[in-house]
């Protein structure tokens, strides 16, 4: 068993080092230019003055850059933090500043760079890395490291517990929740994915979820792992352009949640493109209707469609749905990976029998380290090794899990989670607002968008488009609530307790 | 192109994206995606804004940045169909 993402890199790129790795609209990296620009971003990160456990965030759109600075700080023995690049400066300073982060590389091209660059700590370093979609992006990246000759790269000798990566999930400001994944927890989930979906370096991958996202970060990891192609897109705002590459490029794989297989269907004809050569579809990131599914099959005859589940503390997959059971056990997220135990639980902990609703507990290798520097939430999630994942669901007697709610209260927004917490922190400091209470609101596309109810002080005057700007200032686009009413009460409990079930 | 029509293409995107109505908050040219003033769906709901609002039809194939990316492109691509029709 490999010790670390960057040994799979390694073997993928001595079989076949000419083969593409990366591909934007313009700029083809092969994996010979991606072990060379990890060995030269190892070198660089290095000769910035980090150190093995150092932090060093990242904020890149998909790109061939991120993913070399990736495995060149995996090389170089430091924790990589992929910043959210639809998120804004004030959210990320706050999170660099948490998690103790040395160096922050950026693409001076982002629309955030600049505020950040303002806003971070004094002792934050920060790093221009540009980002082009040039067919000679692979030698401008070595250019703008100027580190010249870089040694090959090498397997970083890690242990298994040693952290790879924080990953900043729905936490708020006040409390920032960041996911410690060790190398042993990416090595076993990529490994366990790849397995079931036999990628293979024929396979050639499309992806629009950004990769500091857990489902991004493990379509890209498995692909290279298995020393595929992986064709990059940043989101699915020209649909169109999307399938043409499909098409175009033969692709064999897509991976999406619910709403872009929905942006897909009702924006293209996708019957009306050769999409022969697609050889399997994964979906996770909540539930998908039984005739949304039905009708994508119908599309991509020639797709298998895997349903899946899992989370970033398990760093992202703990159960899949082969496609062959689909039809027989629809609404089901299926089994465990290889390697992962699930148990359904009460209150009490006690583990229940197939068709009673509890908790979803898992234990594995890809479960977390732990939050960082938050012993407190550590030790509520996971429990002698067990992953307690807020996750209601239940058993049917054959053993396929079904998901059946949550336990805390979360908002699902296409796929990103958005705690109702955060968004009423960044509402409290708008003058004018008494109280405020943040709930799920249904929504066509997205399943659920935010909802925010406000009672305002006397005598102040605020609009909807006040409250909406103030967010958008704060926080990230999606977290903006959609929608915005004004009530004279909350409703409560008797105990005083907000109702939040009560607002959607 | 008609000042008209930008400038009402511009205060939809003020109104629902920056939630303003300041206009020196969005130059004409700006990328809608580049500066991520919208999403995916942001980009849908553009789309619903011009054939709801602005009576012109998207065909899929013309759902292309070359059309969509900035306010001045949106203009010019609704002007152009407009004519066409």
């Amino acid at each position: 068993m490999a010790d670390s993402l960057v040994d799979l890199l390694l073997a993928g790129a001595a079989r076949n080092p000419d083969k593409v790795a990366l591909r934007r609209q313009h700029a083809a990296w092969t994996y010979a230019d991606l072990t060379r620009g990890a060995a030269s971003a190892a070198v660089m990160l290095r000769a910035a003055g980090l150190e093995p456990g150092d932090r060093v965030a990242l904020l890149f759109r998909n790109s061939p850059e991120y993913v070399a600075l990736f495995y060149g700080a995996l090389a170089a023995r430091l924790a990589v933090v992929p910043l959210n690049v639809q998120e804004r400066a004030r959210v990320l300073a706050l999170q660099v500043a948490h998690g103790g982060v040395r160096l922050v590389v950026g693409d001076p091209e982002h629309p955030e760079w600049a505020a950040l660059r303002d806003v971070l700590p004094g002792d934050v370093a920060t790093r221009d890395v540009p980002s082009h979609d040039r067919t000679d992006s692979a030698a401008e990246f070595l250019q703008s490291l100027a580190v010249g000759d870089a040694q090959p790269l090498t397997s970083p000798r890690v242990a298994p517990a040693d952290m790879a990566m924080l990953l900043y999930t729905s936490g708020t400001t006040g409390r920032p929740k960041a996911v410690m994944l060790s190398h042993g927890n990416l090595v076993a989930n990529n490994v366990a994915i790849q397995a079931y979906l036999q990628l293979v370096p024929e396979d050639v991958g499309l992806t629009v979820m950004p990769f500091h996202f857990s489902y991004g970060n493990s379509v890209l990891h498995t692909h290279i792992a298995a020393g595929a192609t992986l064709l990059l897109e940043d989101n699915l705002a020209f649909p169109l352009r999307v399938v043409q590459r499909f098409e175009r490029e033969r692709v064999t794989g897509f991976s999406g949640v619910p709403s872009t297989f929905a942006i897909l269907m009702s924006r293209c004809r996708l019957d009306e493109h050769d999409l022969s050569s697609m050889r399997y579809l994964t979906q996770a990131g909540g539930a998908m209707t039984r005739a949304a599914i039905q009708q994508m099959r119908e599309l991509l005859p020639s797709a298998r469609f895997w349903v899946m589940y899992g989370q970033t503390e398990a760093t992202a997959r703990l159960t899949y749905l082969r496609p062959e059971h689909l039809e027989a056990r629809l609404g089901s997220v299926g089994v465990p990976l290889d390697g992962i135990e699930i148990e359904i639980r009460n209150e009490q902990g006690d583990v229940l029998p197939p068709g009673q609703t509890g908790e979803l507990c898992a234990r594995g290798p890809n479960i977390m380290l732990g939050y960082w520097q938050d012993e407190e939430a550590t030790r509520q999630t996971v429990v002698d090794g067990w992953l307690h994942t807020g996750d209601l669901a239940h058993r049917d007697e054959a053993g396929f899990l079904y998901i059946d709610g949550r336990l805390v209260d979360m908002i699902k927004v296409g796929s990103f989670r958005v705690s109702p917490l955060e968004v009423e922190e960044a509402l409290a400091t708008l003058p004018g607002i008494a109280e405020m209470a943040v709930a799920s609101t249904p929504d066509e596309m997205l399943g659920q968008a935010v909802k925010a109810v406000i009672v305002l002080r006397d005598g102040a005057a605020l609009d909807e488009r006040q409250v909406k700007a103030h967010c958008r200032a704060h926080l990230a686009s999606y977290k903006v609530p959609k929608i915005v009413e004004f009530a004279s009460q909350l409703p409560r409990t008797s105990s005083g307790k907000v109702q939040r079930f009560k607002l959607s | 192109m008609s000042d008209s029509l930008r400038d009402r293409i511009r205060m939809f995107i003020l109104e629902n994206y920056l939630f303003t109505d300041d206009a020196n908050a969005l130059a004409l040219d700006d990328s809608l995606l580049g500066r991520g003033i919208v999403d995916s769906t942001g980009m849908l709901e553009i789309i619903m804004f011009i054939e709801e609002q602005l009576g012109v039809t998207v065909k899929d194939e013309e759902m292309i940045p070359e059309n969509l990316d900035s306010v001045s492109r949106i203009a010019a691509y609704v002007e152009s169909k407009r004519k066409v029709a």
